[in-house]
């Protein structure tokens, strides 16, 4: 996702495109699959929610059976996004279109650590400056490996318990007394740590921050502006307008 | 025959404020004062309006049962229900049914007996089951006339065994699941104790009380192990394929789930959860099982609320943190920050 190449034009353009249509498209594929099999899954894992409040949720989607019709559909949609994605960095790996710089990577680096508590020092006063990021802050960081972790967990249980007499071939013998009811736990928990995190991290990053209230535009243009960028990701500003530090030195 | 004993019991009516057979009376009917109660004003009624009396059997007994409130004890210290819902019973499926079609013989009972005899073979099954139902188990035992197929299934069935072979009095019997025989819908009727909706509250009478559980040694978290599968979920939620009890563990014939011939013992799983789940195999038909979880789900569980708890503490501090401190920069650090 880092694109490398450092701009040595000397005037700074207004904006620069962050992420490219590829990345745009697998974006709003995951959010909205993401929105649909938790509106339905939710349904289900709460299925005996007082007042009957999780019955009528679930015929607003259209009853019991359809609404796990679209939680299937959306959940293998989910995972052919993410196959996607990943074979995607390959192939940008590959062509060299893009390359692994510390200053732009989205890998948790030990400075990611160092980062939170500079920012908790902050927060409690203690300290006058904020952490300073490159491309990824850690909590965009947070954010990216977050899907990974979901997917790995939910993803695969979920396939599981989708698919459950193709998944049986692969399940070894001694794992069947209890691997169905691991599938189910771990896709439930990790849903609702998945629904908790998307709901008060992404959210309130994303969305409700007073700079980006009600939202950051960046997921329909791809580009950010150099003004939020400097004040954002500084490291990635002084690695692509070098020119600019410069001057201001 | 009702009219006849009415009429019996009118004619000594005199005799009760003249003579001290009045005491008499008292004693003998001294449990059925209640029904006493009633008895004056109905049998003017049955009196004065003109019954077809052969054809209208079951409207003669409604007369009287269909407007007496609450239970009698009867002379053998049995409690016995008095009233008969007319309403309901004419909306059930026994409606075309005479009352002495089942009540065909009254033991403990203060009418006396329908003259029609009894058939030999409802006699020696009422004797099986009289310890279960000593008030009339000429009736109990009467469902047979019609049902006797399936009857005899649930004889063979270890519900049915329980009571004929152990002689116990809290195993299920047509009664226990079908509700009381006057009012029975089809099961397809989600009125029916035994349609979809109410299966499951309806078995877990039995299979949901702790006693019968640990007497009879019964899988104790059933009800709750089906009520957390997803097969419980989505029948909560008003699922119209998904399995109840007896799509698994058949009805009338139900066996004991360590019997060879259940229908959820061992690999006879492979069949039963193939009627849906096609290709059902080996390793998948462990996943539905009634047992609590085991320990590696168990602490799996535990592990993962605790991961869920940490992110939890760690996103809401850092999200209010956060913005508290854009709030303090806004009010005290104007343009103090870039």
């Amino acid at each position: 996702m880092s694109q490398t190449n450092t701009t040595t034009a000397r005037e700074i353009p207004k904006e620069i495109e962050r992420f490219n249509v590829t990345f745009r498209i697998q974006h709003i594929l995951m959010f909205t699959t993401f929105l649909l099999l938790s509106f339905t899954g939710w349904g289900l894992k709460y299925a005996d929610a007082p007042a009957g409040v999780s019955s009528w949720w679930i015929r607003v989607w259209g009853g019991p059976e359809t609404a796990g019709i679209i939680h299937r559909v959306a959940g293998v949609t989910m995972l052919l996004d993410f196959i996607w994605h990943v074979i995607y960095l390959g192939y940008l790996f590959a062509t060299k279109q893009m390359t692994i710089n510390l200053k732009t990577t989205v890998i948790p680096l030990p400075k990611d650590i160092f980062d939170v508590i500079q920012n908790f020092l902050y927060f409690f006063g203690l300290s006058k400056e904020k952490a300073r990021f490159g491309k990824y802050s850690y909590a965009q960081k947070f954010d990216y490996w977050a899907v990974f972790w979901g997917m790995f967990i939910i993803g695969f249980s979920g396939f599981a318990l989708a698919f459950p007499m193709l998944v049986s071939h692969i399940i070894p013998r001694f794992a069947t007394a209890w691997i169905w009811e691991l599938l189910s736990i771990m896709h439930s928990d990790e849903a609702l740590l998945a629904i908790v995190f998307i709901l008060f991290w992404h959210f309130y990053n994303e969305h409700l921050k007073p700079e980006n209230f009600p939202m950051s535009w960046l997921w329909i243009t791809g580009k950010i502006s150099t003004e939020k960028l400097k004040h954002h990701h500084p490291i990635e500003y002084d690695l692509l307008f070098p020119d600019a530090k410069k001057n201001k030195d | 025959m009702f009219i006849y004993t009415l009429l019996i019991s009118i004619l000594d009516l005199p005799k009760l404020f003249v003579s001290n057979s009045y005491n008499l009376m008292i004693e003998v009917l001294m449990p059925y004062k209640k029904v006493m109660f009633f008895v004056p004003p109905l049998l003017v009624l049955a009196l004065v309006l003109p019954l077809a009396v052969s054809a209208q059997e079951s409207a003669n007994c409604l007369a009287c049962h269909s407007s007496m409130k609450g239970r009698i004890k009867t002379i053998g210290g049995n409690l016995i229900e008095l009233n008969v819902d007319s309403e309901k019973f004419q909306a059930s499926v026994h409606s075309a049914l005479a009352c002495t079609d089942c009540h065909m013989k009254f033991t403990d009972n203060p009418h006396s007996s329908p003259g029609a005899s009894v058939p030999q073979d409802i006699l020696s099954l009422s004797a099986k089951i009289a310890k279960k139902y000593p008030v009339d188990p000429v009736a109990a035992a009467a469902c047979s006339k019609c049902h006797g197929e399936i009857y005899q299934k649930v004889l063979t069935s270890v519900h049915g065994r329980n009571i004929t072979e152990k002689h116990q009095t809290d195993g299920a019997l047509c009664l226990d699941c079908h509700g009381s025989p006057h009012y029975i819908v089809p099961v397809k009727n989600p009125e029916s104790k035994v349609s979809r909706g109410q299966q499951i509250e309806t078995c877990g009478k039995c299979h949901g009380n702790k006693q019968i559980i640990e007497k009879y040694k019964l899988e104790e978290n059933v009800l709750d192990s089906f009520k957390e599968s997803f097969h419980g979920r989505k029948l909560h939620l008003g699922h119209t394929k998904v399995p109840v009890c007896a799509s698994c563990h058949n009805s009338h014939d139900i066996m004991s789930k360590n019997d060879p011939a259940s229908p959820v013992f061992g690999n006879n799983r492979l069949q039963t959860c193939g009627k849906c789940h096609k290709g059902a195999n080996e390793k998948f038909i462990p996943a539905i099982t009634h047992k609590r979880p085991g320990p590696i789900p168990h602490y799996t569980e535990k592990a993962l609320i605790l991961l869920v708890l940490g992110v939890f503490t760690f996103i809401i501090s850092h999200v209010l943190l956060e913005a508290f401190s854009d709030i303090r920069d806004a009010i005290f650090r104007k343009g103090g920050h870039e």
